[in-house]
């Protein structure tokens, strides 16, 4: 790139309305560094984003920013990278917004593998609705909705995305930005469906998977840990105790934008002309 | 034509009632490849000639299960079934039992005597009945059973004077592509069927007459067909989509064709992924859409909202089936239409258009994507199981009549900061950016937002932004596809209508007027934003005024009653058994309420 960009050209005027402490703040810079890093511009970064406190994010990052429905962010910036490859494409949600209302989209996502970075922002809680039960919710958490503890299992996110083929599975800690930016960058540069899952505390409602909760039950992955092994993946995401965190697993396999057979241009750049020879031939077949 | 010439009553002799308007119907059990013959019989019509229109109505399951497939060909294009059937191929005596009472008297039946004997109870006397062991035939003569339904057509082509040459050669073309040995086995198996009827037969159906006529350059197309070329002629390079009956021809259609032009057809794995992927394409600039039915419909009506107040352009093909629920998933019904125009959280601009017709399928669904861009807005293209999935012959489809006008589309750099995607402006209409483009960086909320895009709960903005919205619905008023009026428009009966009921209509008019009570019938065919002022207008001076719909709840008729007011000659004409009008169903009531002048004064 011939200009250096920083976090900064990524910033937006509007002022937040997250709560002071919420992790995710911790999200948001991480991304900004991420996209500066790696020299993207503003005007070529589709953001797509769900519903919840996180799905605020994309009014924070200066972009084409899409905020959607809850639950189909996935979806959406699917589209947009079939209809424009030439774009960086990323969509950010919650726990809620990914794993519950648009679970089904998140399995199907991993299943297409088209080229996008997924960031899930996890805070094990529903905090624009003041504070219920999430899917990643620990059992037995009280809340107005769950008075007698939530009867649910937290859903393993991770793993799901590993049995359905996931291809760049990773873990971060809003607490520690730097790590995270790392995730990012590779995140946005994985040739497939990239998922980044990013531990974010809420300082109001979740009054027990706190920053000091994390920082007693997180470890990170080191050198020694190969993220190619399928098996040894599965053993990281499933086991009992530490959460892990780092790049958990990764593959090579053919992305949607491949399999649908996409031309090099963007099909938003086809010329349109009704009175192409061929479009009208289409009729011969029905004389 | 000498084979018509030879035959009796089946040419056009003295004793013939109607010339060249048949209906045949082949009946059977469904997977027993009934389609196929169906379609055979379609196109050899077509190549003598004459208009033909196909209404097929099959069980929601593959093998199995009643199923019968209506052709009708004449000389008028009657997009509709007629009163009677002329001729039924009954493959088992359930079709016979289900259908004989649908017989013109005088018609007749063919009846595969194979397996089966008739009951007595079901034999009619006024009909001809032709008892043909069409799949001994087949199995004994041919050496094997599955050509039965050719064997049938050689029957049907026989009995009612089709011309051998172009039987021969459709049977040729349509089996071509499986080999000369299934072509030369099928052309056996139509011999095989008309010499039975030669050696057993001495007379023949009777009461009309088929001649051929010169056959011009024309097409046979199914609904759903013209849907998709009209978009993809129109500029469609994505689709997404669920398979839902009867909409799944058109993402089938787009699937094949989409790849051809440099798009892309997914198979999303709901309606709610479907309708948020055609939203993410149009947000990004390409022309996109989606097609499904009533219970996909319902789906994606949040999302739809969405595209509603982020202004962009989407189109979104419903082919109503019989609801609610699961309904009756491959039979017709016009109960759609208050969702498309009233569903939905809070309050959008959108256009619904209707076509009437497989040509009009084409041009409306062409016309959806400028509109849909002109004024950034979902648009609606409603159509129903009767004329979706139905084929009919029509012209040679003109491309020179498709544009594409992108509408205020921006293309250049635009300046950061200054630039508001959602602008307030006189037309409601804000200059459009898409993802790429220099300067253009803005948030596309669901949430109310400013002119530039920023979330606000600013009640002035609020109010301000609403009516922007809202505005480009009069914008659009001038410019959408206007209503067609049929018949005598001095009439003073008046009828309204839709969709698949233009032929019906079409049709019981032409048989009112013989019978001195001339009718003018409004075919709407934009629903939304509605046309007051031509309702109105057509409503004027009327003795009596009569809507024609598919549906319990008269759906259109509250509708047009909203503008015209409580009317006491005003009826409905409701019909909701999932079957489409046949035009007695209309031409009666019409009689009864409304009675040619010199009758009512008797």
């Amino acid at each position: 790139m011939t200009t250096t960009m920083t976090p900064k050209d990524f910033a937006t005027a509007t002022p937040s309305w997250w709560c002071p402490g919420c992790g995710d703040y911790g999200v948001l810079s991480a991304l900004k560094a991420a996209l500066a890093e790696l020299g993207k511009q503003p005007k070529d970064v589709a953001f797509v984003s769900g519903i919840g406190c996180s799905g605020k994010i994309s009014g924070y990052l200066h972009s084409y920013a899409f905020h959607g429905v809850h639950g189909r962010a996935l979806p959406v910036a699917t589209a947009v990278k079939l209809a424009n490859r030439d774009l960086t494409v990323i969509a950010a949600g919650g726990d809620g917004d990914g794993y519950a209302i648009g679970a089904g989209h998140f399995l199907h996502a991993v299943r297409r593998n088209p080229k996008m970075a997924y960031v899930v922002m996890d805070n094990q809680t529903y905090g624009l609705t003041k504070g219920q039960s999430s899917p990643t919710s620990q059992t037995g958490y009280i809340t107005g909705t769950s008075p007698q503890g939530n009867p649910d299992a937290p859903i393993n996110g991770l793993a799901v995305a590993l049995a359905a083929g996931g291809t760049f599975l990773a873990r971060g800690f809003s607490a520690n930005p730097k790590h995270l930016v790392g995730l990012m960058k590779e995140a946005v540069e994985h040739d497939g469906f990239a998922i980044v899952e990013v531990m974010s505390p809420c300082v109001t409602y979740n009054k027990i998977n706190t920053y000091a909760w994390f920082k007693q039950n997180v470890y990170y992955l080191d050198d020694g840990y190969d993220a190619t092994d399928r098996v040894r993946a599965f053993e990281a995401l499933t086991a009992e105790g530490k959460i892990p965190l780092g790049v958990i697993y990764r593959e090579q396999r053919p992305t949607l934008e491949t399999l649908t057979h996409l031309g090099a241009t963007p099909i938003v750049d086809l010329r349109l002309d009704p009175q192409l020879r061929e479009l009208v031939a289409i009729q011969d077949a029905y004389a | 034509m000498s084979a018509v010439e030879s035959r009796g009553a089946a040419a056009a002799g003295s004793d013939c009632v109607i010339v060249n308007d048949i209906e045949i119907m082949f009946g059977g059990q469904a997977g027993d490849g009934s389609l196929t013959t169906g379609d055979l019989i379609a196109g050899v019509f077509k190549r003598m000639g004459l208009e033909v229109y196909t209404y097929k109505d099959f069980p929601s399951r593959i093998r199995g299960g009643h199923t019968n497939y209506v052709i009708r060909a004449g000389e008028h294009a009657n997009y509709g079934t007629a009163d009677f059937v002329d001729g039924l191929i009954a493959f088992d005596v359930e079709a016979v039992e289900t259908h004989v009472h649908e017989l013109r008297p005088g018609g007749f039946v063919v009846f595969d005597s194979s397996s089966e004997t008739l009951p007595d109870g079901v034999k009619r006397d006024d009909i001809t009945w032709y008892l043909v062991p069409i799949g001994k035939i087949a199995k004994e003569e041919i050496g094997l059973e599955l050509v039965r339904n050719t064997v049938s057509l050689g029957v049907l082509a026989r009995l009612i004077g089709m011309d051998p040459a172009i039987v021969r050669a459709d049977v040729a073309k349509v089996y071509g592509r499986k080999g000369e040995r299934v072509v030369d086995l099928n052309l056996r198996a139509i011999e095989a069927g008309e010499t039975y009827v030669d050696q057993h037969f001495a007379e023949w159906p009777s009461g009309y007459g088929l001649q051929g006529r010169p056959d011009v350059d024309r097409l046979i197309m199914m609904g759903n067909d013209a849907i998709g070329y009209g978009a993809l002629a129109a500029g469609c390079r994505f689709m997404a989509g669920y398979p839902i009956t009867p909409a799944t021809d058109v993402l089938e259609f787009m699937a094949k064709f989409l790849p051809r032009y440099g798009g892309v057809a997914i198979q999303a794995e709901d309606e709610l992924a479907a309708i948020n992927m055609v939203i993410g394409a149009a947000f990004t600039g390409v022309r996109s859409m989606t097609a499904t039915s009533g219970p996909g419909q319902a789906l994606m009506t949040e999302a739809i909202g969405l595209a509603g107040v982020l202004e962009i352009p989407i189109v979104v093909v419903e082919c109503a089936r019989t609801g609610p629920s699961t309904g009756m998933p491959t039979k017709t019904e016009q109960s759609n239409l208050n969702h498309l125009i009233f569903g939905g959280h809070g309050e959008i601009p959108k256009i619904v258009l209707a076509p009437g017709t497989v040509e009009d399928s084409f041009y409306l669904s062409a016309a959806a994507f400028d509109l849909a861009e002109r004024y950034q807005c979902p648009v609606f293209v409603l159509t129903e199981q009767a004329l979706c999935q139905s084929k009919a012959t029509l012209p040679r489809l003109d491309l020179g009549r498709v544009s594409v006008d992108r509408g205020k589309l921006v293309t250049e750099p635009v300046v950061f900061g200054e630039y508001k995607r959602f602008a307030f402006t006189d037309d409601g209409v804000s200059p459009r950016v898409t993802p790429g483009l220099e300067g253009g960086m803005h948030l596309a909320a669901g949430s109310e937002h400013g002119e530039a895009g920023v979330i606000t709960e600013n009640p002035k903005n609020r109010a301000r932004m609403m009516e922007k919205r809202m505005r480009k619905l009069e914008s659009a008023l001038a410019h959408v596809p206007p209503p067609l009026v049929h018949g005598d428009a001095k009439a003073d009966v008046a009828i309204f209508g839709y969709g698949a009921n233009r032929g019906p209509i079409v049709e019981a008019q032409r048989r009112l007027a013989a019978e001195g009570v001339p009718t003018r019938f409004l075919e709407l065919r934009t629903l939304w934003p509605f046309p007051e002022e031509e309702v109105r207008a057509f409503v004027a001076g009327t003795r009596a005024v009569f809507v024609v719909e598919n549906n319990y709840t008269g759906q259109l008729d509250r509708l047009v009653r909203y503008v015209v007011g409580p009317l006491e000659r005003m009826h409905r004409v409701l019909k909701y058994d999932g079957r489409p009008f046949r035009p007695i169903e209309i031409v009666e009531p019409i009689r009864r309420a409304a009675p040619a002048r010199g009758l009512a004064e008797v």
